[in-house]
């Protein structure tokens, strides 16, 4: 088949959203089907939203036999056989209307363009065959905003074979971008708390200087630098499998994310057991407290207990980790379950 | 730099255009900078979609981006304050294609709208851009013609010039490259016929259809050249590639009329062989001067003939024209370094 | 809400008059309003109505692109004037907002404006209405006709209403067109009415002239549709009227249709007083005096009659033509005559109301009740309130439209639309459509 997988990014912006599209074509393409992708350009500010999207409706992808569209607008391209992995609205206008990230004034003009987007939206997503989303909390704001049903379908990592599990020493790590909203400053307050010799490392690379430099002083503010390793760079794939293999637990507490997470799951495939929080969003249609991982409250205190808990107790760590690896196939997380759907 | 590279797409099609993006974009990046390949989708049937899909173009907003390097229309309309076109194609069939009859675009005072339409975009843009360089001399020529616009001529690198480092012969005469009509891989078939008994020909490279293949393989048996001509009909591995080119005696390429010099014969610059081609070929006389760098027949059999037995007659000349179009070649100092330099200038 | 009227003010402007009513009723209910003048050039410096507040010019480019890039809403008064209705044209199409349509027929301030935008224009003609109006267009922009022979085949409604958000118009008239053409609703409000200027005086009964006749009126500038000439003709062929009826007629008139006027009347031995353009007292005297008012059109092109509604607030018994807006006046209290029958209805209608005083005296004021309820001012306000949100959700689109419109116009203007379906405005279809587009209940 000829399938066209369809995304928006900002160049040079590396993010789970490319992962989902590359490595669904990596897929593809090992069963045979010839694959395009189509990356377009996409900025959200409220004044230039709807020439971006008239872009949208214009491709013309009447070469393929099949479209896939991810992240926002891509949704917006005609084709006839039109199917969605949707992973997020453009969520200003959306769920984070009322709060600080909206970044545009409340008001009628601004209230005009929003339920002009959703409108647009709302054609867009019933011109699909089928709506496919990463997570539930994605499927249930597709519900409530455009009362469009929808099916969860995990995304896989690639390749998860490469993970395994090697042994369990006393560092937990949290593989991710580093961001405020990804909460590395949490990991390292817990640190200040904790009564064990357990160790954390921090590993990813920041769209700008600041949050790396707050984490910097932090570590060194607290004396933590011989027991949290701040590597603040993009590790290598073979980086990331050698961490994952060794290391007690892994960590990843974003802000009400909207997915699980691949970090979440690449624990999970190294049968690692997972610490998160109550208000990570996605994370908890995966982990479950005391399980496949440690589910506390958002403070360093909590935090720092769940790290002692899974330095001390190596035998419920192991098995959370066994359980992790075990949710994936309860959840039905596979290329196999995925393309089946996608193409069915 | 954060640098993007604006090409065009025909989905599900891939060219040397394309290859072209991401030799840039790899060299980009070797030297240092950051940079990613944008590929525009292109509708351009029915003709009367080709405004939506200019201004489509005009639509999308780049943020978080320095430079910004187009190759192709209507890609290159793209809004960004410092853009750089490294011009490949016009929409030529609003230009020389249409003068010459060969254009899609409707006849009549239509076909005129949409072509001033084609032609104001492209000024607009050629003028918002910091600088133009071509891919060619025609290319340049065309531009210069049709909208009046200087440019420079910026020959495409050949991507992995370290494999070809030539080497002695083996006794084949090579002829690489797509295989299709233009190219004119059946012309040195019926040369053959014409040549001395002793020269040996291999044609390799992936047709573009099955019927240009079945017609060499056709010719090659009625012809009863199934001792003298080698095929080897597909989409070849670099290595196989370069190994053809590396111990070839001379290498013959014949494209009509073509825009470039070629790859085929920057290749074979770069391993030192005699190339033969035919006084018709276009840009690839920029690398082959007769009788200096190689020999220019007629684009006739018994012309191509005699300069196949010549070369495979005499090695020394086949050799010092080798020589020679490695000297020229490697005057004309086209290395992608030197590229990336000139297109961040 | 911050809200932008662009409108003329100057004192010459019935359009001017009503929005200044719309304006301080805006203001009242704590709206914050910027008025921007939008007459020519060289009328900005004329006198003004009073606003309560000091406009900007259509033409201070920094202010009102400061004013229109926060307003929450802004509004259009349109009507069939160049000259009037200048920076309308310049701003409507990079800032998409409400237009209020005072003419259905805007093939005058079309040609006003095309005098500078001749290509832009043609290719508005041609997408619109095709080439063969595209090509006589300006031919017959420069006849006696213009209005007669293009009031049909090309209004010019359409070219106004795509760039709105919304319409509001005053009347149901042509309004097929109206939602043909804007993405947005198109809505049927009462034109909002100046009651304040009506000098109800003691005489409303009219019949004052001192020889017991019965006074007829027609108000307004005198041209074909307005059919006075039927009116003489109705008259003169009535014994019962033709002695002793005093038809006048208010407002400007040319030379030659004064004398075919009174030729006519001459021969059907009618009384015609023609009083040419009258100021704003002798105006109000004429509409007191009267018994019948006589507001006839046909062809009838107006979003709405301001002479109609002001004789219904004198408390007159009026006379209208069955059509357009007038067709939308209650049957119970206003007469109407059929354009097809004119002259028989027409003499009918006016044997009957001026045979009988007590009938006209009631009609009179059933009508000035009902219009002294309809046409106001709060009533606008709110409709065009209530239309702020749907309006702020056509603007994106629009402003979509205006921005390829303007590349397109950087690409040299030549005439290639993009075809229909790539229109933003067809693209995103269903985002009029959450509102019931459509006239009000």
């Amino acid at each position: 088949m000829r399938i066209a997988l369809c995304s928006t990014y900002v160049p040079f912006i590396n993010g789970g959203a490319r992962n989902i599209v590359e490595w669904l074509q990596a897929m593809l393409e090992k069963e045979g089907h010839q694959v395009e992708r189509i990356y377009l350009p996409q900025w959200d500010a409220p004044d230039i939203l709807f020439q971006q999207m008239a872009a949208f409706r214009w491709i013309d992808l009447s070469a393929a036999d099949r479209v896939i569209c991810f992240r926002p607008q891509a949704h917006l391209i005609q084709h006839p056989n039109k199917i969605l992995w949707f992973i997020h609205h453009i969520r200003a206008f959306y769920d984070l209307w009322d709060s600080e990230y909206r970044g545009f004034p409340d008001d009628i003009r601004h209230r005009g363009v929003r339920d002009a987007l959703i409108a647009a939206d709302d054609a867009a997503l019933n011109e699909a065959q089928r709506t496919f989303t990463n997570s539930k909390v994605v499927s249930s704001r597709l519900k409530q905003f455009n009362g469009v049903y929808s099916e969860v379908l995990y995304p896989p990592v690639l390749a998860p074979e490469r993970f395994h599990c090697r042994r369990f020493n006393d560092e937990i790590v949290c593989i991710c971008r580093m961001e405020h909203h990804k909460r590395q400053h949490l990991l390292i307050d817990a640190m200040k708390y904790t009564g064990t010799p357990v160790r954390l490392r921090l590993c990813g690379r920041s769209s700008g200087p600041g949050y790396t430099q707050q984490l910097t002083d932090a570590i060194r503010d607290n004396a933590l630098d011989e027991r949290v390793i701040l590597e603040d760079r993009w590790i290598s794939e073979e980086e990331k499998v050698d961490l994952l293999a060794d290391c007690l637990a892994a960590a990843y507490l974003p802000l009400d994310e909207d997915s699980y997470g691949y970090p979440s799951i690449e624990a999970s495939h190294a049968c690692k057991a997972i610490l998160t929080t109550v208000d990570s969003g996605g994370v908890l249609e995966l982990v479950e407290d005391g399980v496949n991982g440690f589910v506390t409250e958002p403070d360093p205190r909590s935090l720092a207990a769940a790290m002692d808990a899974l330095y001390l107790d190596r035998d419920r760590t192991r098995s959370m980790g066994e359980a992790a690896q075990a949710r994936l196939a309860e959840l039905n997380i596979s290329w196999s379950h995925v393309l089946r759907r996608l193409l069915a | 730099m954060k640098v993007l590279v604006v090409n065009n797409m025909a989905p599900f099609v891939w060219g040397g255009a394309e290859e072209l993006a991401v030799h840039l974009q790899r060299n980009l990046i070797l030297a240092g900078h950051e940079s990613e390949v944008l590929r525009i989708p292109f509708q351009w049937e029915p003709a009367t979609r080709i405004p939506s899909q200019m201004l489509m173009v005009r639509a999308l907003e780049l943020f978080n981006v320095d430079r910004v390097i187009a190759l192709k229309f209507p890609a290159y309309l793209i809004r960004q304050p410092h853009k750089t076109l490294w011009l490949l194609h016009q929409y030529r069939q609003a230009y020389d294609l249409f003068d010459a009859g060969q254009t899609n675009l409707p006849a009549g005072e239509e076909g005129e709208d949409l072509r001033r339409l084609i032609r104001h975009a492209d000024d607009e843009s050629f003028r918002e851009s910091r600088n133009i360089f071509t891919n060619s001399d025609i290319t340049r020529t065309r531009l210069a013609r049709y909208n009046g616009f200087d440019a420079k001529v910026l020959l495409p690198p050949i991507n992995d010039p370290e494999r070809f480092t030539g080497g002695p012969a083996e006794g084949y005469i090579f002829a690489g490259g797509r295989i299709n009509d233009m190219k004119r891989q059946h012309l040195l078939l019926e040369a053959m016929c014409h040549a001395d008994k002793e020269v040996r020909l291999l044609i390799a490279g992936p047709p573009d259809n099955p019927v240009d293949a079945l017609r060499l393989v056709e010719s090659v048996e009625r012809l009863g050249l199934g001792e003298r001509v080698r095929l080897d009909l597909r989409f070849l591995p670099r290595e196989t590639y370069a190994r053809y080119v590396n111990r070839a005696v001379a290498v013959a390429y014949l494209p009509f009329d073509e825009d470039s010099l070629g790859y085929v014969t920057m290749e074979a610059a770069t391993a030192g062989k005699a190339l033969i081609t035919a006084a018709d070929s276009g840009g690839v006389l920029g690398l082959v001067h007769d009788k200096a760098t190689g020999l220019v027949a007629k684009p006739e059999a018994a012309s191509l003939g005699e300069a196949m037995s010549t070369l495979w007659q005499d090695r020394s000349l086949a050799n010092a024209y080798g020589l020679a179009v490695r000297e020229h070649w490697m005057s004309l100092g086209v290395s992608w370094p030197a590229t990336v330099e000139a297109l961040l200038q | 809400m911050k809200i932008v009227m662009f409108t003329p003010v100057l004192k010459a402007s019935a359009i001017g008059r009503m929005a200044r009513l719309v304006t301080c009723e805006l203001m009242r209910l704590g709206h914050d309003v910027l008025v921007v003048r939008s007459e020519e050039g060289d009328l900005l410096s004329q006198e003004a109505h009073d606003f309560g507040l000091a406009p900007i010019a259509w033409n201070d480019h920094a202010a009102v692109t400061t004013a229109t890039a926060k307003a929450d809403l802004i509004i259009y008064q349109v009507g069939d004037n160049t000259s009037f209705h200048r920076g309308c044209l310049e701003w409507l199409p990079h800032c998409p907002g409400i237009v209020c349509l005072h003419d259905f027929y805007l093939g005058h301030l079309f040609n006003g404006w095309a005098a500078h935008h001749r290509a832009e224009a043609e290719l508005i003609l041609r997408h619109w209405y095709g080439s063969s109006v595209a090509e006589s267009f300006f031919e017959l922009a420069t006849s006696a006709m213009f209005m007669e022979r293009t009031w049909e085949a090309a209004p010019m409604t359409e070219w106004i209403c795509a760039m709105a958000t919304a319409v509001i118009t005053h009347s149901s008239w042509g309004i097929g067109r109206l939602q043909r053409a804007c993405a947005g609703p198109v809505r049927v409000v009462p034109l909002a009415y100046d009651r304040g200027s009506v000098d109800i005086g003691q005489e409303r009964h009219g019949g004052d002239d001192g020889e017991g006749m019965l006074n007829i009126l027609t108000v307004g500038y005198v041209n074909a549709n307005k059919r006075a000439a039927s009116v003489i003709r109705a008259i003169g062929s009535s014994h019962l009227l033709r002695d002793r009826v005093v038809y006048r007629l208010a407002g400007p008139i040319k030379n030659t249709i004064v004398h075919e006027l009174a030729a006519l009347a001459r021969n059907c031995k009618v009384r015609l007083r023609v009083m040419g353009e009258v100021d704003e007292a002798e105006l109000s005297r004429a509409f007191q005096q009267a018994d019948i008012v006589c507001c006839l059109r046909w062809p009838s092109l107006e979003a709405a009659s301001a002479s109609a509604i002001e004789a219904m607030l004198y408390g007159k018994a009026i006379v209208v033509t069955d059509t357009g807006f007038y067709r939308e006046l209650p049957n119970a209290f206003v007469t109407k005559v059929v354009a097809e029958d004119e002259a028989a209805t027409l003499r009918s209608a006016l044997e009957r109301l001026g045979t009988d005083r007590a009938l006209r005296n009631v009609l009179g004021e059933l009508s000035r009740d009902w219009a002294a309820e309809t046409f106001t001012a709060q009533n606008y306000v709110e409709e065009i309130v209530s239309m702020a949100n749907t309006s702020a959700r056509i603007r994106p689109v629009l402003e979509a439209t205006a921005y390829f419109r303007r590349v397109m116009a950087s690409w040299g203007n030549v005439d290639v639309g993009i075809d229909p379906a790539s229109d933003p405005r067809a693209m995103f279809l269903n985002i009029a459509s959450a509102d019931g587009a459509g006239p009000a209940a």
